[in-house]
C-alpha cells in the first residue's frame, strides 16, 4: 500500500461510563501507533481528549473506528490556525493563555506558532489585541 | 572627584560623532560588569524604548473650514463611525483611543482610527452642528486622509508608566481586563512594561526627563509636555504627558488594539534618551530586571484596592513563569519587548548619526504626586441591602412535586437545595418545567450543582454583572462563613436601579 503519512488531530469524547476504562492505552497497544495526547480534560463525568497521530489515511480511519467500537466518540479536527505576521506586534498576550504551549517566544522575543501542538481552543484569538490569530474551519 | 557632564557637552560630542550611546540593555551589562563609576565615564547617552497599550492617548485633528462653514464645536463628529470629542473650536476635534465604533463596537475604536490615519487610509467624517449666523451649515460628510488635515497632533495625557503591575485572577471565572484575558484559578499572569528598557525606570529621580524633553514617539520625534495624570513617582508610578506629530509617525509604532471584553486602546511606541551626567545616573540606568520589582495583583477581587499577592521582578516575569502558591503559572508581557528593543535601537542610531540631539528640560517634573481615589457621594449598595432574606429551600431527596408546590406557594423562581445546612445545588422553575415527563423524581437528579453564588458584602453592581455573564436570573447569597443567608435576583436589582433613576 505505502500511503503517505499525514498528521491528524482527533477529538475523543468520553461519556461517564467510559471515562474510567483504559481505552486510549488499548488503541495504542493494538495499533502500535504513537498517539500524542495534546489536551485532556476528563473526570468521572466524562470528558475530552485531543490526540495527534502521524499515520496513513487508512491507519487514521482504523483508529477512528476502533475508538468508536469501544464507545468513544471520535472525530478528526478539520481546522487550521494562522498567525498574521503583518498584524502581530509580538506582545505575547496569546502566550500565557495557550494551554498546550503551541504559542511561545523565540530567542528574539518573536511570537511563534506551532500548529502541531494547537488544540483550537480559541483562547488566543480572543486574547490577541491585534486580531492577528485566526481559526479557519477546513472543509 | 566625581565626574559631571552637561547635556550641552553631550550634544557637542554627538555633533562631533564622538558620543557613546548604549541601549538600556547594553548599559545594564556594562554597569553590572564594570560598575557605575566606569560606566559614567564611558557612556554619554542610554536609549530606552517601550511599546505598550496606552489608553490615555488621542489626537487633536484640525480639518480646516468647509464651504459653507460648519461649527463642529459643540456638535457631533464621527470618524469611521467612532465618536470624537467636539467641545473645542469650530473644526478641531479630539479622537480618543478608547472611543468605540457605533456600528462595530469594540472591534474598532479611536486607536484604530489613529492607526488608519497614520497608514494614510481614507477616513470618513460625519458631523452635525446646530448652525449659527457665521457657521450656517448643519451637516457634513466627507472623506479625508492625514495629508488633508492642517494638524494632526497626538497628545496623550498619561503614557509611559515608570513601572506597571502584573495581574492574575484567583476567581473561578475568566476575566476580560485591561491587563488582557486572565484565566480562572491563577491560570496565567499578564504584565505590562519592558523592564529595564522602560524609559522612566532609567531616570527615577526625574533629573533629565522633564518638560521639553525630546523623545521618539510613534516613529517620529515629539516632546514630554509635562507630568502625566496620576503621576505618582514616590510609589514608582510616574507618568508622562507627551505629544508628537502624527504626520511624522509610522504605523509600525502606532497600533490600534482591542482588549476583548474590555475595550479599545492604542499601542504607542516611545523611546527617551537618558543623558548619563554622573555616576548616580549611570547607577540608576544600570539597574537590571532582577532589581526592578512590581506588584502582582489579584484581579479576581473586584475592588479598587486589589490584594497584592507579592512583589515580583521583571526578571522572573520575563522567564515565562512565576510561582503562585507553589504552582508555576505562565506569564505574558502585554508590551512588546521586541518592539521596545527596536525603538531603543532606532533612537540609538538617530543619536549616533547626529540626527537627534538631546534637549534640556525647561522645568523638572514634580517629585511628588497626587493619586487620590474618586470623591463619591453615593454609597454603593451591597447584596445584603437588596437580597431576599426569607429563605425557602428544599433538600436533594425532595420530590419534583414538592418543589413545584414551594415555588407556587411562595411565588419564587429559585429554590436553593440544602443538605446538612450547606448549599449543594439550585433548582429553578425553568428546571422543573423542562423536567416534566422525563421520569425524574428527586431534585438531586435535576438540580444545578455548580451554583453561581453571591457574597452578602459584595457590591450589587458586581453581582449584576455576574448574573448577566452567566445568563441567569438569581444567585444564593452566602455570608463570610459560607452559610446560606438569602437569595438575590435580577428583580431585586431592577427594583434598586429603578429607584436610582
Amino acid at each position: 500500500m505505502g500511503s503517505e503519512k499525514i498528521t491528524q488531530k482527533i477529538l475523543l469524547s468520553y461519556n461517564a461510563e467510559k471515562a474510567g476504562e483504559p481505552i486510549l492505552a488499548t488503541v495504542i497497544k493494538e495499533t502500535g501507533l504513537l498517539l500524542n495526547v495534546l489536551h485532556a480534560k476528563i473526570n468521572s463525568q466524562g470528558g475530552e481528549i485531543i490526540i495527534s497521530v502521524e499515520a496513513s489515511p487508512e491507519q487514521v480511519e482504523g483508529i477512528l473506528n476502533r475508538f468508536r467500537s469501544m464507545g468513544v466518540e471520535a472525530k478528526i479536527l478539520r481546522q487550521t490556525i494562522s498567525l498574521d505576521r503583518e498584524r502581530c506586534i509580538d506582545c505575547g498576550a496569546c502566550i500565557s493563555v495557550c494551554p498546550t504551549r503551541a504559542l511561545k517566544f523565540s530567542k528574539e522575543w518573536e511570537v511563534m506558532l506551532d500548529e502541531n501542538r494547537c488544540v483550537y481552543c480559541k483562547l488566543c484569538t480572543e486574547a490577541c489585541p491585534m486580531r492577528a490569530l485566526s481559526l479557519t474551519k477546513l472543509e | 572627584m566625581t565626574m559631571q557632564k552637561s547635556i550641552q557637552e553631550i550634544n557637542e560630542k554627538i555633533k562631533r560623532g564622538e558620543a557613546v550611546i548604549l541601549t538600556a540593555e547594553e548599559m545594564v551589562e556594562l554597569v553590572q560588569s564594570k560598575g557605575p563609576q566606569q560606566a559614567a565615564k564611558e557612556v554619554d547617552v542610554v536609549t530606552t524604548g517601550t511599546f505598550g497599550a496606552m489608553c490615555s492617548s488621542g489626537a487633536f485633528l484640525n480639518f480646516g473650514h468647509s464651504d459653507p462653514p460648519i461649527k463642529l464645536g459643540g456638535g457631533e463628529a464621527f470618524l469611521n463611525d467612532v465618536p470624537a470629542y467636539t467641545g473645542l473650536a469650530a473644526v478641531d476635534v479630539y479622537i480618543g483611543a478608547t472611543a468605540i465604533s457605533r456600528s462595530r463596537g469594540m472591534e474598532y475604536g479611536g486607536g484604530h482610527v489613529i492607526e488608519d490615519l497614520v497608514r494614510g487610509l481614507e477616513i470618513e467624517l460625519i458631523g452635525r452642528a446646530y448652525g449659527t449666523d457665521c457657521y450656517p451649515r448643519r451637516e457634513i460628510r466627507t472623506l479625508f486622509t492625514l495629508e488633508d488635515l492642517n494638524q494632526a497632533i497626538l497628545c496623550n495625557p498619561r503614557n509611559c508608566y515608570q513601572t506597571y503591575v502584573a495581574a492574575t485572577n484567583s476567581s473561578d471565572q475568566t476575566l476580560h481586563t485591561y491587563m488582557g484575558m486572565l484565566l480562572p484559578n491563577f491560570g496565567n499572569v499578564n504584565f505590562a512594561g519592558s523592564g529595564c528598557l522602560n524609559p522612566l525606570t532609567r531616570d527615577p529621580e526625574y533629573r533629565t526627563i522633564g518638560i521639553g524633553t525630546r523623545i521618539f514617539i510613534g516613529g517620529g520625534t515629539g516632546y514630554v509636555i509635562g507630568a502625566g495624570t496620576q503621576h505618582d513617582p514616590q510609589r514608582g508610578r510616574g507618568t508622562l504627558m507627551v505629544k508628537g506629530d502624527l504626520k511624522q509617525m509610522s504605523p509600525e509604532f502606532i497600533r490600534g488594539a482591542t482588549m476583548s471584553g474590555y475595550g479599545c486602546t492604542l499601542f504607542v511606541g516611545i523611546g527617551i534618551p537618558i543623558p548619563i551626567l554622573d555616576e548616580r545616573m549611570a547607577s540608576n540606568a544600570g539597574k537590571s530586571n532582577q532589581e526592578i520589582f512590581i506588584d502582582l495583583l489579584d484581579y479576581g477581587v473586584p475592588k479598587r484596592e486589589r490584594p497584592v499577592l507579592r512583589k515580583v521582578s521583571y526578571a522572573e516575569l520575563f522567564s515565562g513563569k512565576v510561582e503562585i502558591n507553589g504552582k508555576e503559572v505562565p506569564t505574558s508581557p502585554l508590551s512588546s519587548l521586541k518592539m521596545s528593543r527596536k525603538i531603543a535601537d532606532i533612537l540609538k542610531k538617530w543619536i549616533e548619526e547626529g540626527e537627534f540631539l538631546l534637549s534640556e528640560p525647561v522645568e523638572r517634573l514634580p517629585q511628588t504626586g497626587v493619586f487620590k481615589s474618586m470623591k463619591e457621594i453615593q454609597i454603593i449598595p451591597k447584596v445584603r441591602d437588596v437580597m431576599t432574606k426569607k429563605l425557602i429551600t428544599a433538600r436533594p431527596q425532595d420530590s419534583l412535586v414538592k418543589a413545584s408546590e414551594l415555588i407556587k406557594k411562595h411565588s419564587i423562581d429559585h429554590l436553593p437545595i440544602v443538605e446538612k445546612g450547606k448549599l449543594v445545588g439550585i433548582v429553578t422553575s425553568w428546571d422543573l418545567a423542562t423536567s416534566i415527563g422525563l421520569g425524574k423524581r428527586t431534585l438531586a437528579e435535576i438540580m444545578t450543582r455548580e451554583v453561581v453564588v453571591a457574597r452578602e458584602d459584595e457590591p450589587v453592581d458586581i453581582v449584576a454583572k455576574r448574573l448577566e455573564q452567566h445568563g441567569i436570573s438569581g444567585a444564593p447569597v452566602l455570608n463570610k462563613k459560607g452559610e446560606l443567608v438569602g437569595i438575590v435576583t435580577t428583580d431585586d436589582i431592577s427594583r434598586l436601579w429603578g429607584r436610582r433613576r
